[in-house]
């Protein structure tokens, strides 16, 4: 559904990124996984048409060429982005950082029944409507941030470390809520520095390091490679075992 | 005591009006307008044209100065303002950009009006029929004007807080980074709040020269009214302009009333620093981040 090929971006004299590749499918959970530094929200940003790329990219979502529209744009072709520390309104509520999250035109129709599947998915949200954002906890943002996403009606959803500051308990929801997400349809795409619970729900994933896509596999495949192993998940005790 | 608050309550309400085009376009699309105040001005001058040379009722001249005031403001935010726009890089560049754009701009509008209509002070007499109201005389124009400002800010305040549109608009002036994310286009949105700030300085200028005195001069004291308006109530805040609008016009009248006439100024600045010493980011501003 969403198909990236040769991305790179520069800030600057600095590469961050070197033709990088990936591709998300209908109903499919893919996770990014790469050091701090490594390109990752680099690579969110230059799909979603927020950071300038260098010339040469491909972007399709759904067949549709996608690559060098302005943002907002990029959102009604449908691709939705939660980026790195949310980016919600926080000055405003909950109610209306979901009505805005509706406001691309592909979200109108049906935006009520929308409404609904958010807020089931999300119950803490529908108690705290009129709350301004500002004052929820880390957790309630990270939820308000995904429902006005979703309020967008995307095809795909990029995530940007979504897990980032919430409690194991917390992270477990999110996930669980991650895989609903999926079920509905929609391709997520996940950058993730939780590599073992982010894996667990993947159905695959890309290694990212120094700008540069380095490897890839499904979910359980990446979970035993010896480079992920020493990575991301504490190799000594894995090849102890 | 009352009338004295009565007069300084409809002042007040005039120059919350004059400061709400202002906050949206400063607050939203990041345009310091410094030549505010002369299309104020201008509007004083197309009520003044069209009821002394067309006969024509200050009130329906409304419906056609406020559609130009927009129509206007949207031209110069397409031709003159864009550019800046699209070569800022932070939104703080924009604003000194936009600083000296308009203010090369206050000379252009002003010079066009000393020339049509010379240095002279103009007015018309239009309802000014004295009503009583409590127990105190009032005239009828700067009654009505009243009330139009006032139906005019509440209808504002709902369509922004009760609209999708109205919600994007102040989702730009919040995070304009962010509205992206959802949709918005953002230099299409600034460019219709600007243009909706140009409908309203239209309007107040309209209700402003049914009761006073103008010159082609004048405009900068309107300018920093608003300023002072809208830093005061906390930029791109509605409610602010409100407060701080009614604050302003009733200090000025009490003082004006009990103290001296020609302190109103002074009191103004006094009110002014007091307020941002307390609060800097204004009365309903929040903290920069
Ligand atoms: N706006 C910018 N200006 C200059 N350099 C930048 C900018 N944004 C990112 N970089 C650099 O680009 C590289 C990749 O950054 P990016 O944010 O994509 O990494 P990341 O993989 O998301 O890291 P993290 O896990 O810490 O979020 C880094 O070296 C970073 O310093
Ligand atoms: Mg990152």
């Amino acid at each position: 559904m969403l198909e990236v090929a040769d991305i790179s971006v520069a800030y600057g004299q600095h590469r961050a990124l070197t033709d990088a590749g990936l591709s998300v499918g209908r109903s499919e959970i893919v996770v990014i996984l790469g050091a701090n530094g490594a390109g990752k929200t680099s690579l969110l940003k230059a799909i979603a048409g927020i950071v300038a790329c260098l010339p040469g990219k491909r972007v399709t979502l759904s067949g549709r060429d996608i690559a060098g529209l302005p943002a907002h744009e990029i959102v009604e072709a449908g691709l939705a982005l939660v980026p790195e520390g949310r980016g919600i309104f926080a000055d405003l509520t909950v109610a209306e950082n979901l009505l805005l999250g509706a406001n691309p035109k592909r979200a109108r129709d049906g935006e009520a029944a929308r409404r609904e599947r958010v807020l089931a998915l999300f119950p803490r949200l529908g108690e705290r409507l009129g709350q301004t954002v500002r004052t929820m906890s880390g957790g309630e943002q990270q939820m308000v941030a995904i429902g006005r996403a979703l309020m967008s009606n995307p095809d795909v959803l990029l995530l940007d470390e979504p897990s980032l500051g919430l409690s194991p308990l917390l992270v477990r929801e999110l996930f669980a809520s991650l895989r609903k997400v999926r079920e509905s349809g929609v391709g997520l795409l996940l950058v993730e520095q939780n590599a073992r619970e982010s894996l667990a729900i993947a159905d695959r994933g890309y290694l990212i390091e120094n700008g540069k896509i380095t490897g890839s596999g499904t979910g359980t495949e990446l979970m035993s490679n010896d480079a992920v192993q020493r990575a991301y998940l504490g190799g000594i005790v894995a090849s102890a075992v | 005591m009352t009338n004295a608050i009565f007069t300084g309550l409809m002042l007040g309400g005039m120059y919350a009006l004059i400061a709400m085009g202002l906050t949206l376009q400063y607050g939203v699309a990041r345009i310091m307008n410094l030549s505010y105040g002369e299309f104020l001005v201008a509007a004083a001058f197309s009520s003044y044209w069209l009821f002394t040379g067309w006969a024509l009722n200050p009130l329906l001249g409304l419906a056609l100065v406020i559609p130009a005031g927009f129509g206007v403001s949207l031209l110069l935010y397409r031709v003159l303002l864009t550019p800046l726009v699209r070569r800022a890089r932070t939104r703080g560049a924009l604003e000194v950009d936009s600083i000296l754009a308009t203010f090369g701009m206050m000379f252009i509008v002003q010079g066009i009006m000393l020339s049509m209509f010379g240095g002279a002070y103009f007015s018309y007499s239009f309802l000014a029929i004295p009503v009583s109201l409590f127990g105190e005389i009032l005239a009828l124009n700067r009654l009505i004007a009243f009330g139009l400002a006032v139906a005019v800010g509440l209808a504002l305040y709902l369509a922004l807080t009760r609209t999708r549109l109205g919600t994007s608009i102040r989702a730009v002036a919040v995070d304009p980074m962010a509205a992206q994310l959802v949709a918005i286009d953002v230099v299409r949105t600034s460019a219709f709040a600007f243009a909706l700030g140009g409908a309203l300085v239209a309007a107040a200028g309209v209700l402003i020269s049914m009761f006073l005195t103008f010159s082609a001069s004048s405009g900068v004291i309107f300018t920093m009214k608003a300023l002072i308006v809208v830093v005061m109530g906390g930029v791109g805040n509605l409610l602010g302009c409100l407060v701080a609008g009614l604050a302003l016009g009733l200090s000025e009248s009490l003082v004006a009333t009990f103290v001296d006439p020609g302190l109103t100024l002074a009191v103004n600045f006094a009110l002014f620093l007091g307020v941002l010493l307390v609060k800097p980011a204004g009365l309903f501003g929040r903290a920069q981040r």
